[in-house]
């Protein structure tokens, strides 16, 4: 069986009265793995402690076999894409790779050449010589991973890298960090406030929330520690007396109540994949207007409160 | 990293911050204060004074003892500060650059960027007061001097400057103290008390190679010890500096 790329054992961090990581355990393997959970949860902390921005309080952290606390060299192998937005506007996206190329000590023709490259793996070519000031977020994005990619590093860390960006740029960042594993073989971990973002990644996925990872493994094992809780579900529109009458029928359905503020139906199931499967067929059935239909706990928030039992 | 990839990493830091510095919107704080140079020095060349005393003295009081630790400042202690503020040193501090390269790149892209941004300032005063009086071989000589002071004084006053950015979220605060209080009032005082001002080891440098003006005639301490003065307290908080930050985190 292969080692784990980072190992963190009782990792805790803060700052002054602030958590950030709290006895956080955790071991990642080889592959792309997604780090979820809500803003603050300490994904950021996390991606500071492995690469030396920040040390630990307490606790031991090892990426790729080593500490990473004053541990330059070790830089030779990570790759790392912020979730900062403050990259030179000023800059073609040229200069800004040869300026990062300098950093990773690449110069002249070596350097051009592994440009080429990258901007070619990251769709940028034809946008290399814009100014980033022009460039769309989806843009950004991948002029920064072009950046973390440039020295060829064997463990890329994206920092929330589909943040802000649209439907159609989040769709081709999730192919390209795919083809960053699949076709180049990088080592990947992705956070994200969103999972079934990260559930479009990978399926090895660590769930962190208040500082400590609550859960981690296969995605599937996590849906069904979620799925064991009910779930709330509003639905909005005309003549919902009779749907929520039908849906006491199903023996998914924990409860069904009326939503004043809403003007609409509660329901709580139990399963929530069969009631949204189940739910089209059952409302043309009855014939009833739907305006609108969403669950209450879609936010991570509500998922990590039912983790850790709250 | 060896020393050539340092070395590397540490060139593209120059050239970035460099360029960075000097198109930043600071720049239009240098064109005002260069508008005021000339249109102080400007003015005065139109009265009855004397070319070379009060050239010199404008030249000395106006832009090197007054302007350069406020420009100095302004640069040197806000570099580091904004790139930490908007996490853009992100990109340096995970790197395999080695951090004394990165912070000595820091430092001569701010002794290029203050001394280049100091000689225009200086050409500006230069020109709007000898170029109505007259520009010969002597008033040559004492803008070349001035010039070479404003390189030296971009040397000493970063080193300062930039270290006490890295501990400070405020750091103009302290050098707007620094500045106006430590150089620009006990630097002033007479006896031995202004040696603890930087300007002090400045002047006595400019003392012995101008004779015109004030500042011929300060009360100075020798050029020699002038000059290993500037270097120990230059060397001194480079040190300490590259010290904070080897060891400084950035959460």
């Amino acid at each position: 069986m292969s080692q784990p790329i980072i190992s963190a054992r009782n990792l805790s961090k803060w700052y002054g009265q602030v958590i950030g990581l709290n006895y956080f355990n955790l071991d990642i393997m080889p592959g792309i793995t997604g780090i979820v959970g809500p803003n603050g949860a300490g994904k950021t902390t996390f991606f500071k402690l492995i690469t030396g921005m920040i040390k630990a309080n307490v606790g031991e952290l090892f990426v790729l076999g080593e500490d990473p606390w004053m541990n330059t060299p070790l830089h030779t192998k990570l790759g790392l894409c912020p979730d900062y937005e403050s990259l030179p506007g000023e800059m073609t996206g040229r200069e800004f790779l040869k300026l990062v190329g300098g950093l990773h000590t690449m110069t002249g023709e070596p350097l051009n050449k592994r440009i080429s490259e990258v901007s070619k793996i990251v769709g940028m070519t034809d946008a290399l010589g814009r100014k980033i000031e022009g460039y769309s977020k989806g843009m950004r994005q991948r002029i920064k991973i072009a950046g973390s990619l440039l020295h060829d590093p064997e463990l890329l860390l994206l920092d929330e890298p589909l943040s802000g960006t649209d439907p159609l740029a989040r769709k081709e960042l999730m192919d390209l960090i795919k083809s960053l594993h699949r076709e180049h073989g990088h080592n990947i971990i992705v956070s994200s406030h969103v999972l079934f973002e990260v559930e479009r990644l990978t399926k090895n996925v660590a769930l962190i929330y208040k500082g400590r990872a609550v859960a981690t493994g296969h995605i599937s094992e996590i849906r069904g520690l979620i799925d064991k809780h009910p779930h709330n579900i509003i639905i909005e529109g005309d003549h919902l007396n009779e749907l929520a009458k039908a849906l006491l029928d199903f023996d998914y359905i924990v409860s069904v109540g009326f939503h004043q503020e809403k003007k609409g139906i509660i329901v709580q199931v139990s399963k929530p994949d069969e009631f949204f499967n189940a739910a089209p067929g059952l409302i043309t059935d009855i014939g009833c207007e739907i305006s609108r239909m969403y669950s209450l706990d879609d936010n991570l928030e509500a998922v990590f409160r039912y983790l850790v039992g709250g | 990293m060896d020393i050539k990839g340092n070395l590397i990493g540490m060139m593209a830091i120059i050239r970035y911050s460099t360029k960075k510095i000097l198109f930043s919107k600071k720049v239009i704080m240098t064109i005002l204060i260069a508008i005021f140079i000339a249109g102080v020095m400007g003015y005065t060349a139109t009265q009855d004074v004397d070319r070379l005393r009060d050239g010199t003295n404008l030249i000395d009081y106006l832009i090197l003892f007054f302007f350069m630790p406020i420009i100095a400042m302004i640069y040197a202690g806000s570099i580091i500060r904004d790139e930490i503020e908007d996490k853009s040193i992100t990109q340096i501090l995970t790197s395999p650059l080695d951090r004394t390269f990165a912070y000595i790149g820091y430092y001569l892209s701010l002794v290029i960027s203050i001394s280049i941004v100091m000689v225009i300032i200086v050409t500006v005063g230069f020109i709007a007061f000898f170029g109505q009086m007259g520009i010969d071989g002597e008033a040559l000589g004492i803008y070349l001097s001035v010039c070479v002071l404003a390189v030296i004084g971009s040397i000493v006053y970063t080193s300062l400057f930039q270290f006490i950015s890295l501990p400070l979220k405020r750091p103009l605060y302290f050098g707007l103290f620094y500045a106006f209080i430590w150089e620009g009032f006990v630097g002033s005082l007479g006896g031995k008390i202004q040696e603890v001002a930087i300007k002090h080891y400045i002047r006595s440098i400019g003392s012995g190679w101008i004779s015109h003006g004030d500042i011929a005639n300060y009360d100075a301490s020798s050029v020699g010890y002038s000059f290993l003065v500037i270097l120990w307290i230059t060397v001194i908080f480079l040190l300490v500096g590259v010290l904070y930050f080897r060891v400084k985190e950035f959460p």
